[in-house]
């Protein structure tokens, strides 16, 4: 039982740690992908606004097949 | 599959609105009613069994909590998730079949709970009094609204799934994680075969009972107070403002943050009871934490208005949501202060914990149903909103009949929270119990008044929202942005 | 990284589904074996005082009423001891409510006694003025549902091995074919209640061999230390 616990302690305290840590990288990473301009994250803003049905769709969603196919073409 | 006539399909995402505005007409009715019986005991007796405040203050919390919310989450999900999605429901026979189903499951679901508990049929456990039958049933209502919702989502054009639909999604996975193990219960009559064949007795005893209740309790306030409301807000009101949202990379860092944080702090209902200590602890550092990203959604949303405040002025449905959002603020910087163990030991078991519920409740959860549905009913009808001026109204009146609540049981708690633990001066204690009701009196009138001033409110949205849908000033094509509406 | 899941909504899905089962499985699985173990001398309840705790639910007395005495001087001196958990170590479901609208009620059995109960539930106001509970009469007429409470009973001994039937603990028996003797019974300790009430309908009605609620509801509140 005593073991039991010191493992669920210890469990804890690490995940938690590694959990923080990913969250910074996370923040680090998302603000460096935008700065660098690899990412636009705030286009994704606009889905909530341009949501009729026959717009054109910020980012398509084209399924597996189609997307094999366009890199094979390139 | 393309072709120029297809259109979102609103059937469901009505039917839903509809639900909405009848169980929260009726669940607070109720609610105000049990308000003023605390104030009039005599109003107690006036329907025999049917009438005490015990027997309908789970029918009050019930039905405003899944049939009044729920009812909202799902119209806004139907409506909601063919938009960002891109995909009407229509276009799929299966899917959409699959949603009614789940309406009119749900309204069997719902009917079916307000009667047995007005029966008394009960587990006695908050927020999941509904017996065994009724779990069964609602677990088949709850997988018939996820596979509406990964169908729509497999069906979608649009790859990236907007914020909203996360939400969306964790409210799915979290009421159903919660409430399979809360409810996890042996029918007597299976067992023995006799007795009441509706009745059962919980998995867990006791303390362990008490642990798994508020872990469900604490987040079935998470994950349907909270979760589906911030999915609400995070569509309409960028939509209605024609603003984006103000930051997508902070959503994503409060998104993910909220769904760690919020599932440890259950345990700060149980602070100073039986269970462990180290876990009491947990709950009251976790809900402080709980601050930072919950205020990430709600300055999120604040400041997607940056610039553009004077809409808060002009819109009536900009005030409801703005508002809602502060009061959101609120709620969550109070819960936490409630979780300091030394605030709780003054703060638990007085009135002060039922108005920080409402707070939040009234305030956030209804105020962003309210403005929702409005915000859809033009786009349902292509009509005009009836009336901006009754909307101005309605949110006058509800805003002071929310101030009214909440001030009177933050004075009704801290001083019978007091008055509990005062002592004269050789150390014994100064009142017995019936001093710190008696003393509650004028509170408990102010805040049944402001629930009245709420319902009344409520009354105005559904006046609204009807001649709404028989209004003449038809609309050509569906608004972009900001809802249309008559003076 | 994460961006990568807003488009997997299978994966998105299970992440989040990670992320919110981690607490509970920290939380609240490891203390399971430990904390239901009953204190020294507790009882199981009996089938009469069943009966009672399911009125207490179903009328939801749990909504203004507490079972959860805190470790405070305020808390002790009024209510008595605090409570501890192998108190509970048999109350399925637990009753601690969340809300002090009337007293607690976890040692009411040491300081109320059978009258006094069969008074304030049927007008609060005679016993405690300025009451703002509800009366409730309908307790008086309507019999308590003994059958049911006898399934309760049985279920919690067969699925749970609550230790009835053990050698100083309340019997309830093996079948369903046991029932009429534990109603024998639960009648005999109705009688040693009504014995102390002074309503006549419930005394004939149990004389008649029925159990209105209330004395159900009384056994149950007696039993509470």
């Amino acid at each position: 039982m005593e073991q039991i616990r010191e493992l669920q302690a210890y469990g804890y305290f690490f995940f938690t740690v590694f959990l923080t840590v990913v969250l910074y990288a996370y923040i680090v990473h998302l603000y460096r992908a935008e700065k660098k301009g690899t990412r636009n994250y705030e286009k994704y803003g606009k889905l909530a606004l341009d949501d009729e049905l026959h717009r054109a769709p910020v980012e398509p969603n084209e399924d597996e097949d189609e997307m094999k196919e366009n890199k094979e073409k390139k | 599959m393309q072709n120029a006539a297809l259109e979102y399909d609103y059937s469901v995402a009505k039917w839903f609105t509809y639900l909405a505005i009848i169980f929260g007409i009726v669940g607070m009715v109720v609610g105000t009613y049990i308000a003023f019986e605390l104030a009039f005991p005599e109003l107690n007796n006036l329907f025999g069994q049917y009438g005490t405040f015990s027997r309908l203050r789970p029918i009050h919390t019930n039905v405003v909590a899944f049939g009044f919310t729920l009812s909202g989450t799902f119209a806004t999900f139907y409506y909601v998730a063919q938009r960002v999605l891109k995909v009407s429901i229509a276009e799929s026979k299966t899917v959409h079949g699959i949603a009614k189903l789940h309406f009119w499951l749900y309204l069997v679901l719902a009917a079916w709970m307000v009667v047995s508990e007005l029966m008394g049929y009960t587990t006695s456990k908050e927020y999941a009094e509904m017996e065994w039958p009724l779990d069964v049933l609602t677990v088949v209502v709850w997988v018939l609204w996820g596979i509406a919702m990964f169908g729509l989502i497999g069906m979608r054009r649009e790859k990236t799934l907007y914020i909203s639909m996360w939400y969306y999604i964790a409210t799915f996975l979290g009421v159903a994680m919660l409430y399979l193990f809360n409810n996890m219960e042996v029918p007597t009559y299976f067992v023995t075969g006799m007795g009441d064949w509706m009745h059962s007795v919980s998995m867990y005893a006791g303390t362990n009972d008490a642990l798994v209740q508020w872990w469900y309790g604490h987040n079935a306030v998470a994950f349907v107070f909270t979760v589906p409301i911030i999915a609400i807000i995070y569509y309409y009101l960028p939509k209605e403002s024609g603003q984006p949202v103000f930051s997508y990379k902070l959503s994503l860092l409060s998104f993910w943050g909220l769904m760690f944080v919020y599932l440890w702090a259950g345990s700060h209902h149980l602070i100073y009871s039986t269970v462990p200590d180290w876990m009491q602890t947990m709950g009251s550092i976790f809900s402080i934490v709980l601050i930072l990203p919950s205020w990430g959604s709600a300055i999120n949303m604040l400041l997607t208005m940056k610039g553009e405040w004077n809409q808060l002025k002009e819109s009536p449905l900009i005030k409801f949501m703005v508002l809602a959002s502060t009061f959101y603020m609120l709620s969550t910087l109070e819960g936490p202060i409630q979780s300091i163990k030394s605030v709780n030991a003054l703060a638990h078991f007085t009135d002060w914990i039922p108005g920080h519920v409402h707070d939040g409740t009234l305030g956030w959860v209804a105020f962003m149903i309210i403005a929702a549905t409005l915000h859809m009913a033009p786009r349902f009808y292509k009509r005009e909103i009836y009336s901006k001026k009754l909307m101005e109204m309605q949110f006058w009146i509800q805003t002071t009949g929310i101030v009214l609540y909440f001030s009177s049981m933050w004075i009704a708690g801290i001083t019978q929270g007091m008055m509990w633990r005062a002592v004269d001066q050789y150390g014994n204690l100064a009142y017995s119990f019936i001093d710190t009701v008696t003393v509650l009196h004028p509170y408990y009138t102010i805040r049944a008044t402001g629930g009245l001033l709420f319902v009344i409110g409520l009354f105005m949205w559904a006046y609204n929202f009807v001649k709404t849908m028989q209004s003449d000033r038809v609309l050509e094509k569906e608004p972009a942005f900001a809802s249309p509406m008559g003076a | 990284m994460f961006h990568w899941l807003e488009k997997r909504p299978f994966l998105f899905s299970v992440g989040v589904f990670l992320v919110i089962a981690f607490a509970g499985l920290i939380e609240i699985v490891p203390d399971f074996a430990q904390a239901s173990r009953p204190v020294t001398g507790k009882k199981p309840y009996t089938v009469l005082q069943i009966a009672g705790r399911q009125v207490y639910i179903k009328d939801s007395c749990n909504a203004c009423h507490s079972q959860l005495i805190r470790p405070f001087k305020s808390e002790t001196d009024r209510y008595g001891p605090y409570s501890v958990s192998g108190e509970y170590a048999y109350d399925r479901p637990f009753l601690w409510g969340s809300k002090r609208t009337g007293p607690d009620l976890h040692r009411v059995g040491e300081y109320r006694t059978t009258d006094w109960h069969e008074n304030h539930m049927w007008e609060p106001t005679s016993v405690v003025p300025g009451s703002i509970m509800p009366s409730y009469k309908h307790m008086f007429h309507q019999n308590a549902d003994l059958e049911t409470a006898f399934a309760e009973a049985l279920t919690v001994k067969k699925v749970f091995n609550v230790p009835y039937d053990k050698p100083g603990m309340p019997k309830v028996g093996n079948s369903k074919s046991d029932f009429e003797a534990a109603k024998k019974e639960a009648l005999e300790e109705a009688k040693k209640i009504t014995a102390d009430m002074k309503n006549q309908d419930v005394k004939d009605a149990v004389n008649r061999g029925e159990i209105p609620e209330i004395v159900a509801l009384i056994a149950y509140m007696n039993s509470l230390h």
